[in-house]
């Protein structure tokens, strides 16, 4: 186990030995070879690991978008067992018990900002008549995002944004189901420190409100931010500096 | 809802799913303006043939049958039978009015001898008349030369009855018969050189055939025409020609005669003794059906009453005529089969061909869809992460082929129903030449668009150098052909049966086709939607 100082506060999310294996081509390539990680309530760890670790893979397996390979491992959420859950449960997981950041943003060009930053709601029920969601999801990621300084951007298309507010409305997308657990894939990777900067101040913010936060990323300044920082070489879990 | 809501924003935020809609359109539109066409095409041929016939046919050999003035008393007393007319068929030849001098014109005709007060029962003779006033509300619409204006009821009544001025018997021509009645544009007709024919005289040969079918000497008559006769239908309005029905019998040797002892010694006038009379016959009788009785069960009875009237009369010693025992009783459309049946299946077997368009469709709405899954791959990744579920993704793309297809087809019916509508216009327009600024446009925008082509060229941009090209090619030969185009008569009423293109919309296929370009769209879109719902989220953001 990685973790070497089993906390008393149980974990709320935690990957237990992971393991995962592309094939590309003829060729079986492992990734993760055994990663464990537990995440407790409240807590902001970053996912340090040079490129092709396997970073972007455990978020994604912890996040329920991927699954390790079968009999290889299991993800945990509140003590529950994410291969135990129905499809229909691990869709629900993953737009209101987690958030997902990417490094490029990922909004969807044909919907507005205010429609983007819904979308986690709005896909989540069959029930919406507006792809901006019911009025209290509306009023909570208006709100949202004019706390992140995009308010004034409700009605444009993501096309008319600049990197770091498309950045910003991605971020409340993450956060507009107001899930337990944020999940980060280089936030800043692609933005100025500026913008950068920025961004992990919005999540430091949500962070002291609660936010357990999980972040990848391969910069040192940015990880300094963290509670805690693991490190992932050769698709293990293999250290931790706090 | 929310895959309906994003089918509907990547429908009106692209350029390519209006690409769809016009496929499905056109496809549809093709096959219900076809179908329309021939549809319409065949009801106006079973119309006419109904409205000139009657509903069933008792037809006799040229022998004729005798006492028909009996059978039709009792297919009368019958309920289902509305009305019921005598008729003698045959064919003969017509010496025309025209030219002037003495070598006339002669056609060969198909003879019609009617009784005209129950044949007009039977039948719509008396409104296929073509020289009669009309209602005011017809006369708006006619031309200010058409000569139908001037005239009043009495060539109506003379024709109707067939009866000149003086009572003499008369003969209704069909309306092509002569070639002096010229066609115009919008359907009526008019003299050329004069030769308006009513109130002409005409010569009628017509050959006697006996019982035993041994041919007579030919006989000739003079009939002034006291009218004309459009059924629309070209066939019988080239052909036919009617005449009073006691002329025809007296012409043919169909009426009733004395029958002489041949075998007695003459008497003192030198002539064998008359032992009883010969009936008068008719060759066919067309019978009505009462309102709501059908043909086929109409057909039923009359064979039934033929059948029992037949053994009566000739199981009768005393009667003198004997009704021949191979007399045919058909339905009106059993009649007409050799003119209805071609085009029956004409049309099922365009119905076939075109429905390969579907296939067609379908094809075009899989691969367009094929793109747009393929380039909505990431999005298709990013809604997986943010928790929409397979089937969202499935409903998502089905919903965008369901409403490609409910639009296009939508479409489809609608230009199609306004070019069937529309369609002897646009006949007509294709039968004239092109107006001057169709042409000068269609090459005004060919020269601008070659000099888009120009300075797109100049700067190196291959894109918009080849549509600018592509478009100033298409308009200049639109041009061209707009400025070549002279007046083509496409309909030809002397090819056709009718003198107007068929232009009501077949509803019936109309819907159908249009279910079934909306079901071909959303299977042509199931595929790449199911390939779309399958899509690993992870692939789909990193290489999306």
């Amino acid at each position: 186990m990685a973790d070497a100082s089993p906390s008393p506060v149980p974990p709320i999310l935690e990957g237990i030995d992971l393991r995962k294996t592309y094939r590309i081509g003829r060729v079986d390539v492992p990734v993760l070879r055994g990663a464990s990680i537990a995440l407790r309530a409240g807590e902001w760890v970053a996912i340090l690991g040079s490129s092709g670790s396997g970073k972007s893979t455990l978020l994604h397996v912890l996040g329920g978008l991927d699954r390790p390979d079968a009999g290889a491992g299991d993800v945990r959420f509140r003590g529950e067992s994410l291969s135990a859950w129905r499809a229909s449960r691990v869709d629900r997981y993953r737009s209101h018990d987690v958030g997902f950041v990417f490094q490029h943003y990922h909004l969807l060009p044909e919907l507005t900002v205010l429609e983007n930053a819904a979308l986690p709601c709005s896909v989540g029920t069959w029930g919406a008549t507006r792809l901006s969601g019911t009025d209290a999801v509306r009023a909570r990621c208006t709100r949202l995002l004019e706390s992140c300084g995009v308010g004034h951007r409700l009605r444009h298309r993501p096309a008319e944004l600049s990197g770091g507010e498309r950045q910003r409305v991605a971020l409340v997308r993450a956060l507009a189901a107001d899930p337990s657990v944020l999940l980060a894939d280089e936030p800043t990777g692609n933005l100025d420190a500026a913008n950068g900067a920025a961004i992990l101040e919005l999540i430091a913010a949500r962070h002291a409100a609660g936010l357990t936060v999980a972040m990848v990323t391969h910069d040192a300044a940015v990880a300094a931010r963290a509670d805690r920082i693991v490190r992932l070489v050769d698709g293990r879990v293999e250290d931790h500096v706090n | 809802m929310y895959p309906l809501l994003l089918a509907a924003r990547y429908l009106r935020s692209r350029l390519i799913p209006l690409i769809a809609v016009g496929a499905v359109a056109l496809c549809v539109a093709l096959v219900v303006i076809v179908v329309s066409v021939m549809s319409g095409f065949l009801d106006m041929l079973r119309n006419s043939g109904k409205s000139l016939l009657g509903d069933v046919i008792v037809s006799a050999p040229l022998g004729g049958m005798p006492y028909y003035g009996q059978f039709i008393e009792e297919l009368e007393s019958m309920p289902e039978v509305e009305a019921a007319t005598p008729l003698v068929d045959t064919l003969g030849l017509l010496r025309m009015p025209y030219p002037a001098g003495n070598r006339k014109e002669v056609v060969p005709v198909q003879v019609w001898a009617i009784d005209p007060p129950s044949f007009a029962r039977v039948t719509n003779f008396r409104d296929d008349l073509y020289w009669q006033g009309r209602d005011d509300d017809t006369r708006e619409s006619m031309m200010p030369d058409d000569p139908r204006l001037a005239l009043g009821d009495s060539l109506l009544g003379q024709g109707a009855n067939l009866r000149d001025a003086d009572g003499q018997p008369g003969i209704v021509l069909g309306m092509h018969v002569s070639i002096a009645n010229a066609r115009q544009r919008d359907g009526s007709y008019r003299p050329r050189y004069d030769w308006f024919m009513p109130g002409m005289e005409t010569v009628l040969t017509v050959v006697p055939i006996g019982e035993s079918g041994r041919v007579g000497a030919q006989r000739d008559r003079r009939f002034e025409i006291v009218n004309e006769l459009q059924t629309g239908v070209y066939e019988i309005d080239k052909n036919r020609v009617f005449v009073p029905l006691e002329v025809a019998q007296e012409l043919l040797q169909l009426d009733a005669a004395p029958v002489v002892d041949t075998s007695a010694d003459p008497g003192p006038d030198g002539n064998f003794p008359v032992i009883g009379t010969s009936p008068a016959r008719v060759t066919k009788v067309l019978v009505r059906a009462s309102e709501g009785i059908s043909p086929d069960a109409l057909r039923s009875l009359v064979e039934a009453r033929l059948t029992a009237f037949t053994d009566r009369v000739n199981g009768d010693p005393t009667l003198r005529g004997r009704v021949p025992s191979n007399i045919g009783v058909l339905t009106w459309e059993q009649q007409l089969r050799d003119i209805i049946a071609p085009v029956e299946k004409e049309r099922e077997m365009m119905r076939i061909l075109f429905s390969i368009i579907y296939l067609v469709c379908a094809g075009l709405i899989l691969s367009i869809f094929w793109a747009i899954v393929a380039e909505k791959t990431r999005d298709i990744g990013i809604l997986r992460a943010v928790g929409a579920s397979r089937l969202g993704i499935l409903s998502t793309f089905l919903a965008y082929g369901l409403t490609i297809g409910v639009i296009g087809s939508a479409v489809g019916v609608a230009l199609a129903a306004l070019v069937v509508r529309r369609i002897n216009d646009i006949h007509d327009a294709i039968g004239q030449d092109a107006p001057t600024w169709s042409w000068v446009a269609a090459l005004g925008i060919a020269a601008t668009a070659s000099v888009m082509a120009l300075r797109y060229a100049k700067r190196g941009v291959l894109l918009r150098t080849l549509l600018w090209s592509i478009t100033a090619a298409t308009t200049a030969i639109i041009g061209v052909a707009l400025l070549l185009h002279e007046g083509t008569l496409i309909w030809d009423p002397a090819v056709y049966y009718f003198v107007d293109i068929p232009s009501a919309v077949d509803w019936p296929t109309a819907l159908f086709t249009a279910l079934g370009g909306i079901l071909f769209s959303v299977v042509g879109a199931a595929i790449p939607a199911a390939k779309a719902a399958d899509t690993d989220p992870v692939e789909a953001l990193r290489y999306g």
